[in-house]
C-alpha cells in the first residue's frame, strides 16, 4: 500500500545561477503531520509552490497522491487545501461573500460548508466587516477557512500561524492537530518557529540554504539525538584519555575548554566520576542531558538556532 | 459551458461594493446631454433622429467614451487579483487560464452591452422630450439595434487592453495603453479605417449609409476580420501570459 502523499525526488530550484532549492527527497506520510522547518529564505515556501505546480521546476520530480500534478490538475487540486505566502481575499467582500466564491468555484455540494468552516476559525458567519478591514490574523484565520472549506484530504500550511496572537497560535495548532489526529488528514506544514514544529510535526524535515538536511520522525529524532552524558571538568585532555583508554568511548563532543559530552548513556556516571578523581581531575559537574530542538538544529545547520 | 457560466456569476459577485463601476455608467448619458445641448442651442427640431442618434451615441460614445470606461473596467477586473495575490489561490482550486480570461471578458461584453443601452435611453430622452425628435418606434428600434451592435462590437475591441491587463501586475501601463489605444483608434481612422479595431466598429454599423457622413467606402467583412485578427492575437497573448503566470516565480 502506498501510503507517501507527497513524494519529491531531487527536486531542485534555480533562479539565474542561484540555487534556492537543491536536490529534496521529501516524504510525507499519510494521516501525519509533517513540519518543514528552516530559517527564512531557506526555501520552504519555493518547495511548497513547486509541490503545488505554482512555480516550474529546474530539475527534479515532485508526486501528489502518486502522480505528478502536471497534467493531472483537476484531479489533485480538489484533493488538496493551501494557504502559500499571504492568503489574499477580494477586499471588497465580507469573509463569507468571499468563502461563498471559493465554494462555488470549487462547486463544495455542503450548503453550510461556508458557516461551519468560518466557525471552526472563530470568524463571524454573514459579518459586514469587508475583508479590507481585517486585522492580519483574521485574515490568517479566513486562509486556513478556505483551505479546509472543501474538507481536502491534503493541507499545504505556508507558515499558517504568521500574524497571529499568542492565543490565536495556540488555537490553530490545536485545530490542526486535531485535523490530523480525528480527521485523518495529512498536513505539510513550514515554520521558521522551531517550538511550533516540534509540538505539532510527527516527520520533520529541516531545511537550510535549499538543502533537506535531515528529514525523521520526530519520536526518532528524539530517541537517536538528544541524550548524553555531560561532564565538566578541569582537564579535558586527561579526561578524554581516560574516557577513551578506561572506558573505551569513541563517540563524544569537546564542547569547551571544560565542557565534554558522551553519547554512550549506558556508561556508569558514578565510575567516571570516580576514575576522574582517582587521577586527580576536579569534576565540576556530571549528569544526563537532552538537547533541545534547536540545539540539534544549530548543530546539523553549523549554525546559530533558531526561534 | 456550464463552468464558464459559474465563473461568469462568481465575476459579477466580486464586483460587489465596487461603486465605481456604477458611476461609470453614469459616462452613458454624457454624449446624450451634450446633444441635448448642442441642438437646444441650434433650436432646431424635428429633426430626422439619425441626425440627433449620430451626436448621442455613435459619435464619441463609440470612440472614446465607451472604450475607456471598458478599458478602466478591464484594468479593475483583473488588477485587484493580482495586487492581493489571489491568483495562486484561484490556480488551485483550479481554475482554468482561459475560463478565468473569457469570464472577464463575458463581463466587459455585458457591460458594454448596458452601458449602450442606457446611452439609447437617455438618447430618447434627450431628444423625444424636448420635442427635437418625433417619438418613433422604428427609428427607437433602429437605435437599439445599433447600440448593441456598438455595445457587442466595441467589447471584442477590449479585448487588447484585458490580454494587456492580464500580462502586467500593476495597472499604470494597462492604463496608459488604453489611453493611447483609444486615441490612436481617433487619429488612425483619418489615414486607413481597416487597421485599428475600433475605427472598424465605425465602419461596421455605419454600413448601407445609414448614419450621414459615415465613410465613403466600406467593408463589412475586413471590418470584422480585422477585429477578429487584434481579438485572436489578444486571446493568445493572455493565454500565454497566463500560462506563464500560473507559475508564479
Amino acid at each position: 500500500m502506498n501510503d507517501t502523499v507527497i513524494k519529491t525526488k531531487q527536486l531542485t530550484k534555480k533562479y539565474g545561477d542561484q540555487t534556492v532549492v537543491n536536490k529534496v527527497n521529501l516524504h510525507v506520510k499519510k494521516g501525519r503531520i509533517y513540519g518543514l522547518l528552516g530559517r527564512n529564505g531557506a526555501g520552504k515556501t519555493t518547495i511548497m509552490k513547486m509541490i503545488l505546480g505554482l512555480t516550474p521546476i529546474t530539475s527534479g520530480s515532485s508526486e501528489v497522491f502518486g502522480n505528478s500534478l502536471s497534467g493531472n490538475e483537476k484531479k489533485i487540486y480538489p484533493r488538496i487545501g493551501a494557504i502559500i505566502e499571504n492568503p489574499g481575499f477580494y477586499p471588497n467582500l465580507t469573509g463569507t461573500e468571499n468563502l461563498e466564491i471559493f465554494a462555488k468555484l470549487r462547486g463544495t455540494a455542503s450548503p453550510d460548508a461556508v458557516k461551519n468552516t468560518l466557525e471552526i476559525v472563530g470568524l463571524p458567519y454573514k459579518d459586514k466587516k469587508t475583508f479590507g478591514k481585517y486585522s492580519l490574523g483574521m485574515k490568517q484565520r479566513l486562509g486556513i477557512a478556505n483551505a479546509i472549506l472543501h474538507d481536502p484530504e491534503l493541507l499545504i500550511l505556508d507558515e499558517p500561524t504568521n500574524g497571529l496572537d499568542p492565543i490565536g497560535i495556540a488555537e490553530v495548532r490545536d485545530f490542526i492537530k486535531k485535523l490530523s489526529v480525528e480527521h485523518g488528514k495529512t498536513i505539510l506544514i513550514s515554520s521558521h518557529i522551531l517550538s511550533e514544529i516540534a509540538i505539532l510535526a510527527d516527520d520533520i524535515g529541516i531545511i537550510d540554504r535549499g538543502i533537506l538536511l535531515e528529514e525523521s520522525s520526530m519520536s526518532e529524532l528524539e530517541k537517536r539525538n538528544r541524550k548524553y552524558i555531560l561532564l565538566q571538568v578541569s582537564d579535558i585532555p586527561k579526561t578524554v584519555l581516560i574516557l577513551e583508554q578506561r572506558f573505551n568511548v569513541k563517540d563524544y563532543f569537546v564542547q569547551d575548554e571544560q565542557t565534554v559530552r558522551i553519547y554512550d548513556t549506558t556508561l556508569n556516571i558514578g565510575e567516571i566520576n570516580k576514575a576522574l578523581v582517582m587521577e586527580d581531575i576536579t569534576v565540576i559537574s556530571s549528569g544526563i542531558c537532552h538537547d533541545t530542538l534547536e540545539d540539534y538544529f544549530k548543530k546539523i545547520t553549523g549554525g546559530e538556532g533558531i526561534a | 459551458m456550464r463552468a464558464l457560466l459559474n465563473l461568469i456569476q462568481i465575476e459579477f459577485c466580486k464586483l460587489r461594493r465596487k461603486k465605481l463601476i456604477w458611476l461609470m455608467l453614469l459616462s452613458a448619458f454624457v454624449m446624450p446631454f451634450f446633444a441635448f445641448l448642442y441642438f437646444r442651442y441650434f433650436g432646431n427640431t424635428g429633426l430626422d433622429p439619425v441626425m440627433f442618434y449620430k451626436w448621442s451615441a455613435f459619435g464619441y460614445t463609440i470612440f472614446i467614451i465607451l472604450p475607456f470606461v471598458l478599458g478602466v473596467l478591464s484594468i479593475m477586473l483583473i488588477h485587484d487579483e493580482n495586487r492581493y495575490d489571489m491568483l495562486k489561490q484561484l490556480w488551485i482550486v483550479p481554475v482554468s487560464k482561459m475560463g478565468y480570461f473569457f469570464s472577464k471578458f463575458f463581463v466587459v461584453l455585458i457591460y458594454s452591452i448596458c452601458f449602450m443601452l442606457i446611452t439609447a435611453l437617455a438618447s430618447v430622452l434627450f431628444s423625444v422630450i424636448p420635442n427635437y425628435v418625433e417619438f418613433e418606434w422604428s427609428s427607437i428600434l433602429f437605435l437599439v439595434e445599433k447600440c448593441i451592435e456598438i455595445g457587442v462590437l466595441t467589447a471584442f475591441a477590449t479585448l487588447p487592453i484585458l490580454a494587456t491587463s492580464v500580462s502586467q501586475e500593476g495597472y499604470i501601463l494597462p492604463v496608459c495603453v488604453t489611453l493611447i489605444y483609444v486615441f490612436a483608434g481617433i487619429f488612425i481612422v483619418q489615414v486607413n479605417a481597416y487597421f485599428h479595431p475600433l475605427s472598424c466598429i465605425l465602419v461596421i454599423i455605419a454600413r448601407n449609409g445609414v448614419i450621414p457622413g459615415g465613410l465613403p467606402e466600406i467593408n463589412v467583412i475586413l471590418a470584422l476580420l480585422i477585429i477578429c485578427v487584434w481579438g485572436s492575437f489578444s486571446i493568445l497573448l493572455a493565454n500565454i501570459t497566463l500560462a506563464r503566470e500560473s507559475k508564479v516565480e
